[in-house]
C-alpha cells in the first residue's frame, strides 16, 4: 500500500512536468509558424491523406448505397454520398452470414496466435539478443532466411505433415506453428533486446537470478512496447488470413470473418452493398486497436530498429 | 528456476485477463453458445451413412440452391451422405490441388476452368466413363446433347462430367428497333447486316461520344464458330490458331470495331459501370443488341421486368454456320485418391439425371441451366420452366446444336484460353492487325507446346 501511494504521488509529480514539456515543445513548433503556415501545413497534410482514405470512404459509402447507386455511371454528388441511406445492408449482411460465429472464430484464432507468437518470438529473440551460445551468427542467419522461402514452396510438405499429424480440418495448422516464433518478430525483438543495457542484466545475475528469471522478471516488463507492436502486427495477419483457413478449415461453423466474407461474392453479380457493409465491420476492430494502440505501437516500432 | 502466476508483470495480468473476459462475453452472448444453429451447414452427417465430401464454389444466391440438391440426394439414400462445402472460386484450384497432394481430396470436385486435359495428364482425376452403367453410357453417348457428350474428354476418356454449359444469342429490344426506323418482327439474317443495323441503332450525344451502341462483335472465340473456324481438330488432337476462317472472323470483329473507332469504344467501354445485375448495359438502355448468355433471361426477370425484349440466334456471315456458339463449362470430376468414389459417382449421376432425366430436369430448372438432353427438356418440369420463361427456349433449341464449340481438350487450355483473350484484345484495340494478331497468338502457342514437350509434360 505505502509503496502503491508512493508511486502515484510520483506520478502524479511527474504527469504535470511531463505534459508541461509537451506542451513546451508543441508550443515552441507552433510559435515559430504563422496561423497562414500552419493552416496551409495542415491543409497539405490533410490533402495527402485524401488517396489513402479514397478506397475506405468509397467502402463505408457503397455500404450504405441502393444497388442501382453503386454503380452509377455520372459522378455527382448524389451518386457519390449514399442517399437514401440503407442501413438495411448492415442487417442483411449480418443475416447473410453467420457474423457472430466468424467473428467469435476469428478472435479465438487472433487471442491463441497473438499469444502464442509473441511469447514465443520473444524467448527466442532474447537468446539471440542478450545469451552467448555456439554458432549464434549462423543461427540467426538461419532463422532470418527462412523469412525468404515463398509459402508456395513449403505449402506441399506443410499440408502433409499437418494432414499426418491429423490436424487437417482443425485449426491446430494454424495455432501451433504460432508457439515456435515467427522470424520477423524475432527480428524485431532481438535488435530490442540487442538495445537494453546489460548492466541489468549482469546486475540480477550478481543477485543469483538466473536467465529465466532475468528474461521473466526484468527483460519481459521492459520490452512491453515491443511486444505490443508485434501483438498488433500479429493480429493483424490472423484478423485478415484468408489462405490459412482455406487452406485448412472444411467446416463452415469453423470460418474466420475474413474467410466468410467471400461468400457475398458470386457468379454473374456480387451482392457490392451487403460485402461492403460486412468489410465495414470488418475492419472496424483493426482501426480501433490503432487508434487505442498508436502511441505504443509508435514507440514500439521506433525502439525494435523498424524506424531510424 | 519457475516464474508463477504472481510473477508476471501486472500489465500482462490486466491485457489477459481483459481478453480472456471479452473473449467470454462475447462467448456466452453469442447465438450459437448452445451450438451452431446460423451456422451455413444445412447438411450434416446425421446418420451412419458414407459421407460424400463435395466442393464447389457456387456462393452468394446460388449457395442454397446447391444445398438443396444434395438435401435431395441424401434423402434419396441410404448409404451415401454427401457433405458440400462451397470454396472460393478464385482459389479453388490451390486449395483443390493441394488436398491431391497431400493425400486428403474430397470425392467430389466441381470445376469451372478449362483445365480437364491438365488434370487428366496430371493423373490428378478418375475416369468416369469406366463407373457408367451400360444403360447410362447409352444414354449419355446417344442422348444427349453433342456439347454434354463431347466435352470433359481428355484422350479419349470422360474425365468430367458435364454438369452445366452455356450458349449465346442475341438479345434486342423492339423499341430501340423501332426508334431507329428498323423493324423489331425481322431480325438481321445475316451478321453484316446486322453491322449494319448497328450503325443505325447507335447514337451519339453532341460531342460525338456514343450514348448506346448497337452491336458490336467482340471475342474471337464468340465468332469464330459462326465464320466455320474452330481452334481444335479433333480427328489429329491438333490446335488450330492462324485459320482463314479464324482471320476471316477476326477481320469482321475488328472492322466492326474500326466503323465505329477505336478510340470512341474504348471511352464507351470505360464509361460502362457493370455487366451485372441492373447494371447490365441491356437493361440501361446502352446496348441495343448484345449477344449474351441464358443465364440473362433470369436477371431480366429479376431486375427489369417490364423491359420488352427479345431473343434471337446469332445470325450467320455469308456462307457461315446459322447455329453455332461458343459454350463456356462447368463439370464435375472425381479426383484420384477419393475414399468413396462410388458415393462420389452417385451423387454425380443423381444430380446429373443420368438414370432419371426428369429429375435432372428439376435441378436444371432450379439454377436456370440449360437441359443435357432433349429427353430432359422435354420433361413436364423443363416444360413449365420454358412456359414461364418463354425467351430461354431459343437457346435449349441452341444447345441441340452440333456446333457449339469450347475450348480446346489440351493439357494447356487454360494458357490457351488467356492468350486468345489478350491477343484477341490487342487487334479489337486496334494495337496489331487480326493477321498479326493470330500470327503472335500461334507462335505463342507453339513455345509452349515445345516447352512442355521440352520439360517431358507432353509427347
Amino acid at each position: 500500500m505505502i509503496s502503491n501511494s508512493s508511486n502515484e504521488t510520483m506520478i502524479a509529480q511527474k504527469a504535470p512536468t511531463a505534459w508541461s514539456g509537451l506542451l513546451k515543445r508543441s508550443t515552441g513548433v507552433s510559435s515559430s509558424l504563422t496561423l497562414q503556415q500552419r493552416f496551409g501545413a495542415h491543409l497539405i497534410l490533410i490533402l495527402l491523406c485524401v488517396p489513402a482514405l479514397l478506397p475506405f470512404l468509397w467502402m463505408v459509402a457503397t455500404s450504405l448505397k441502393g444497388d442501382t447507386q453503386i454503380f452509377s455511371t455520372t459522378l455527382t454528388w448524389s451518386t457519390l454520398f449514399p442517399y437514401p441511406l440503407h442501413w438495411s445492408n448492415y442487417s442483411g449482411a449480418l443475416e447473410a452470414i453467420p457474423f457472430v460465429v466468424y467473428l467469435k472464430n476469428t478472435l479465438l484464432l487472433c487471442l491463441v496466435t497473438v499469444v502464442g507468437t509473441t511469447f514465443s518470438s520473444a524467448v527466442v529473440a532474447y537468446g539471440f539478443g542478450k545469451m552467448e551460445f555456439p554458432a549464434k551468427g549462423v543461427l540467426f542467419l538461419l532463422m532470418i532466411s527462412t523469412m525468404a522461402l515463398p509459402a508456395q514452396v513449403t505449402m506441399v510438405p506443410v499440408f502433409a505433415l499437418f494432414r499426418w499429424l491429423h490436424w487437417y480440418g482443425t485449426y491446430l495448422p494454424l495455432m501451433v506453428p504460432s508457439f515456435f516464433g515467427t522470424p520477423f518478430y524475432i527480428f524485431l525483438l532481438t535488435q530490442f533486446y540487442r538495445n537494453l543495457p546489460t548492466t541489468l542484466a549482469e546486475a540480477a545475475r550478481i543477485d543469483g537470478a538466473g536467465e529465466w528469471t532475468i528474461f521473466w522478471r526484468i527483460m519481459l516488463p521492459l520490452s512491453k512496447p515491443a511486444l505490443i507492436t508485434c501483438a498488433l502486427f500479429q493480429f493483424m495477419a490472423t484478423w485478415n488470413d484468408f489462405f490459412g483457413p482455406l487452406l485448412y478449415i472444411n467446416d463452415p461453423s469453423k470460418y474466420t470473418l475474413a474467410y466468410g466474407l467471400q461468400q457475398f461474392l458470386s457468379v454473374h453479380g456480387s451482392e457490392w452493398a451487403r460485402l461492403m457493409a460486412a468489410s465495414t465491420l470488418f475492419v472496424l476492430p483493426i482501426i480501433l486497436l490503432f487508434f487505442l494502440a498508436q502511441k505504443t505501437f509508435i514507440q514500439g516500432v521506433a525502439t525494435t530498429g523498424g524506424k531510424n | 528456476m519457475a516464474a508463477n502466476i504472481s510473477d508476471l508483470p501486472a500489465w500482462f495480468k490486466v491485457g489477459a485477463g481483459t481478453v480472456i473476459g471479452v473473449l467470454g462475453i462475447i462467448w456466452i452472448l453469442s447465438p450459437t453458445s448452445t451450438g451452431p444453429a446460423n451456422v451455413p451447414t444445412p447438411v450434416t452427417l446425421t446418420q451412419k451413412r458414407i459421407p460424400v465430401y463435395y466442393w464447389h464454389m457456387w456462393s452468394g444466391e446460388w449457395q442454397p440452391v446447391m444445398d438443396r440438391v444434395c438435401t435431395e440426394f441424401n434423402e434419396s439414400q441410404t448409404k451415401y451422405e454427401v457433405i458440400p462445402l462451397q470454396i472460393p472460386a478464385a482459389e479453388a484450384d490451390q486449395k483443390f490441388l493441394l488436398s491431391v497432394a497431400g493425400g486428403d481430396p474430397p470425392d467430389v470436385m466441381a470445376q469451372w476452368t478449362p483445365a480437364i486435359g491438365t488434370w487428366a495428364q496430371a493423373g490428378v482425376l478418375q475416369p468416369l466413363d469406366t463407373m457408367m452403367t451400360p444403360a447410362e453410357y447409352r444414354y449419355f453417348s446417344k442422348d444427349t446433347f453433342p456439347v454434354v457428350h463431347e466435352n470433359g474428354l481428355y484422350k479419349g476418356r470422360l474425365y468430367g462430367l458435364l454438369v452445366n454449359f452455356d450458349v449465346y444469342a442475341c438479345y434486342y429490344r423492339p423499341d430501340q428497333f423501332r426508334s431507329a426506323g428498323l423493324n423489331p418482327d425481322q431480325f438481321p439474317s445475316t451478321l453484316e447486316s446486322l453491322v449494319d443495323d448497328s450503325l443505325k441503332l447507335t447514337t451519339y450525344d453532341s460531342s460525338g461520344r456514343i450514348t448506346r451502341l448497337g452491336f458490336l462483335p467482340t471475342a474471337l472465340l464468340n465468332f469464330a464458330g459462326s465464320f466455320g473456324g474452330s481452334f481444335y481438330d479433333p480427328r489429329t488432337g491438333a490446335v488450330l490458331i492462324d485459320t482463314k476462317q479464324n482471320l476471316r472472323a477476326l477481320n469482321f470483329i475488328v472492322d466492326a470495331h474500326k466503323k465505329l473507332g477505336f478510340d470512341r469504344l474504348l471511352r464507351f467501354n470505360a464509361g460502362l459501370s457493370s455487366q451485372d445485375g441492373a447494371n447490365w448495359p441491356f437493361i440501361t438502355g446502352q446496348q441495343a443488341v448484345t449477344l449474351d448468355g441464358e443465364w440473362r433471361v433470369k436477371q431480366l426477370a429479376q431486375y427489369a421486368p417490364n423491359i420488352d425484349y427479345r431473343v434471337a440466334l446469332l445470325p450467320p456471315p455469308a456462307g457461315g454456320v446459322p447455329d453455332a456458339s461458343f459454350s463456356a463449362t462447368s463439370y464435375l470430376t472425381i479426383p484420384n485418391g477419393a475414399k468413396h468414389a462410388a458415393g462420389a459417382w452417385a451423387f454425380i449421376k443423381f444430380w446429373e439425371g443420368l438414370d432419371d432425366p426428369a429429375e435432372g430436369a428439376k435441378f436444371k430448372t432450379w439454377f436456370a441451366w440449360l437441359p443435357d438432353s432433349a429427353q430432359m427438356a422435354n420433361t413436364p418440369v423443363y416444360q413449365a420452366y420454358l412456359r414461364q420463361y418463354p425467351q430461354y427456349r431459343i437457346f435449349v433449341d441452341l444447345a441441340a446444336s452440333k456446333h457449339i464449340s469450347t475450348l480446346p481438350p489440351v493439357p494447356y487450355s487454360v494458357f490457351l484460353q488467356d492468350h486468345i483473350t489478350s491477343d484477341d484484345d490487342l487487334a479489337e484495340r486496334g494495337a496489331l492487325s487480326p493477321s498479326s494478331a493470330l500470327k503472335l497468338l500461334d507462335s505463342q502457342i507453339r513455345r509452349q507446346q515445345q516447352q512442355r514437350k521440352a520439360l517431358g509434360y507432353d509427347q
